[in-house]
């Protein structure tokens, strides 16, 4: 379904690729895990999936199709096929939870029976029926998490990519989002969630796909979120070059300096 | 379902941005009002042009009791003199570029004077004695008018040769210059009027980037995305334009028809319906005008 052939992307001629060569294959209906500190590339990596930017080198397929070839009128389509889902969930404040997925549907030119069907039962299966009437500040950040995952699932895409969805939630709301994810997911919907929330990433044991400074270091399946099996090389190059052993200390440096930055 | 989105975008973008629509509303107004002011112009020329071309005459004008010019020094024309000068336009070296002619007498000259200025107190204070008589020549070709100048104006009893003709081109090149400020003016308008429409788009752009954003995510076409804030300038253009075309009516109606006609009534003015004819142009310009600039504008500032 996404296919990453030798992809690097270089924002900055005189820093490190955000991504350099990746090879990767996430197969249709598979439920990945996109994991790795702050920086490390993730959102890069979903970005060049929705030709948000185009990749330095390399090919990008989705859907067997290289995104480089799709001309500018037909994006559109592609991004048709794929939801998103953010970490600050991008609701419309002054719209109503049905209007804010209703949304999704009308500007790509749904009628406005096929919308009054299917926007409740897109809300259903997010759980949030009874709802409907609601404006985003009247609900919790899980719910409006769920009314984000309804909008960017409305229109029925293949793939649903998620950018750290639940960095605004606690760890109980958290596996709530994860429950309605994995339930999507054994609809077909191909899903790649980055994360740096570990608890989530254990608890669901899926497929994991850590990046470090944009490399793949590791790529496991039913995976925890750190590695049973050591990588000698690269804990020994970390502590070479910061004079100390890696640890959780590090990388919460590494979330602090790259805090709020929730861009896609 | 998509026509309906667009036209509801629309309507709200042009309730969020209100100053900045009137303010580009006005600047097209004013801008389409002088270009409008230019195509009156233009058209009255040419009105004008049809009108008095075929009518102007040579007019040879017979020295009378106060003409001061050197031809005149032995006092006003006598019958002989005026009889020469009638062969001497008949004679076949001036009648080949003649139409036809007529005398006017200091009689009829009064009258026409009387006539043109009837509702002006400066007809009072004039008499026939005041008055020259002339020939009123047509020529075949109003070009040729140096024959007559050369043939006439060392003649006894002549005053002076005048060619209508080039009084209506100074008048003509004055309201030549008139239209040509006009058109400059506009000129300044339309670049303001440019940059306050691509500014307005920007602003638009940017208080509805949350929309633009998800649109973009969802997988909505670069028109369902663009066209409400191009429609947005253009509305704001037409009205503009609207304004002017019925201000330039307005003028032609109430100014043109409604005093100077009564001043000048052997002048023909352009109608208000003429003016009309401007509109669809000034609409024209003016969606031009937004369509341009806020498509410029949005590739800059809307990413699609
Ligand atoms: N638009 C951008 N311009 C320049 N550099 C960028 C841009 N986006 C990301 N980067 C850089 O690329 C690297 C990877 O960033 P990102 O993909 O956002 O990582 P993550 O999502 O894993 O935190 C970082 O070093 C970041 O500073
Ligand atoms: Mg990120």
């Amino acid at each position: 379904m996404i296919r990453f052939e030798n992809v690097t992307k270089v924002y900055d001629q005189n820093a490190r690729p955000a991504l350099d060569s990746i090879n990767l294959e996430i197969d249709r209906g598979e439920f990945a895990f996109l994991v790795g500190a702050s920086g490390s590339g993730k959102s890069t990596f979903l970005r060049l999936v929705l030709k948000e930017d185009r990749a330095s080198s390399g090919a990008v397929y989705v859907a067997g199709q290289n995104v480089a070839k799709i001309s500018s009128w037909r994006v559109p389509r592609l991004r048709r096929g794929i939801g998103v889902v953010f970490q600050d969930f991008r609701l419309l404040p002054q719209k109503t939870v049905f209007a804010n997925v209703a949304f999704a549907m009308q500007v790509i030119g749904r009628s406005r029976s096929v919308i009054r069907e299917t926007v409740p039962e897109v809300l259903k299966t997010v759980g949030l029926e009874g709802k409907e009437n609601r404006l985003p500040h009247e609900l919790s950040g899980g719910e409006q998490q769920r009314v984000a995952i309804a909008r960017a699932v409305v229109n029925r895409p293949g793939i649903l990519l998620a950018d750290e969805p639940t960095g605004n939630l606690d760890p109980t709301t958290s596996m709530g989002i994860m429950g309605v994810l994995d339930k999507i997911n054994q609809n077909g919907t191909t899903v790649v969630m980055a994360t740096h929330d570990d608890d989530i990433v254990n608890e669901m044991r899926k497929r994991v796909v850590e990046l470090r400074n944009g490399v793949v270091i590791r790529d496991e399946a039913r995976a925890l979120y750190t590695s049973m099996i050591p990588v000698v090389g690269q804990s020994r190059r970390l502590r070479d070059a910061s004079g100390r052993e890696p640890s959780d200390f590090g990388a919460a440096n590494g979330e602090a300096q790259h805090a709020g930055e929730g861009k896609l | 379902m998509r026509l309906a989105f667009v036209l509801a975008e629309i309507g709200s973008g042009l309730r969020r941005n209100l100053s900045m629509v009137v303010s580009v509303i006005l600047v097209t107004f004013v801008s389409l009002t002088f270009v409008g002011a230019a195509g009156m112009l233009q058209l009255q020329i040419n009105q004008m042009k049809g009108y008095w071309y075929d009518k102007v005459q040579v007019a040879v004008f017979l020295c009378s009791d106060g003409s001061t010019a050197p031809g005149c020094a032995s006092g006003p024309a006598t019958p002989e003199q005026q009889a020469n000068l009638r062969k001497l336009l008949q004679s076949p070296a001036v009648a080949q570029y003649v139409n036809d002619f007529q005398f006017e007498s200091k009689d009829e000259a009064y009258k026409h004077f009387k006539e043109q200025f009837s509702n002006s107190p400066i007809v009072d204070s004039v008499t026939p004695d005041q008055l020259p008589a002339s020939f009123r020549i047509n020529l075949k070709d109003p070009e040729k008018y140096e024959v007559i100048s050369e043939n006439f104006s060392s003649q006894a009893g002549v005053e002076s040769v005048i060619d209508q003709r080039q009084l209506l081109e100074r008048l003509f090149s004055a309201m030549n210059a008139a239209s040509l400020v006009a058109v400059s003016v506009a000129g300044v308008m339309i670049v303001c009027a440019i940059l306050l429409i691509a500014t307005t788009i920007r602003l638009s752009a940017f208080s509805r980037r949350r929309e633009t954003g998800i649109m973009r995510l969802v997988g909505a076409s670069k028109m369902v995305i663009q066209l409400p804030f191009i429609l947005e300038g253009v509305i704001a253009a037409v009205i503009g334009a609207a304004l002017a075309s019925g201000t330039l009516w307005a003028v032609a109606h109430f100014f043109l028809g409604g005093v100077l006609s009564k001043q000048y009534p052997d002048t023909a003015f352009i109608s208000p319906a003429q003016t009309l004819l401007l509109a669809p142009a000034l609409i024209g310009l003016g969606v031009l005008l937004a369509g341009t600039s806020s498509l410029l504008t949005l590739r800059r500032y809307l990413r699609v």
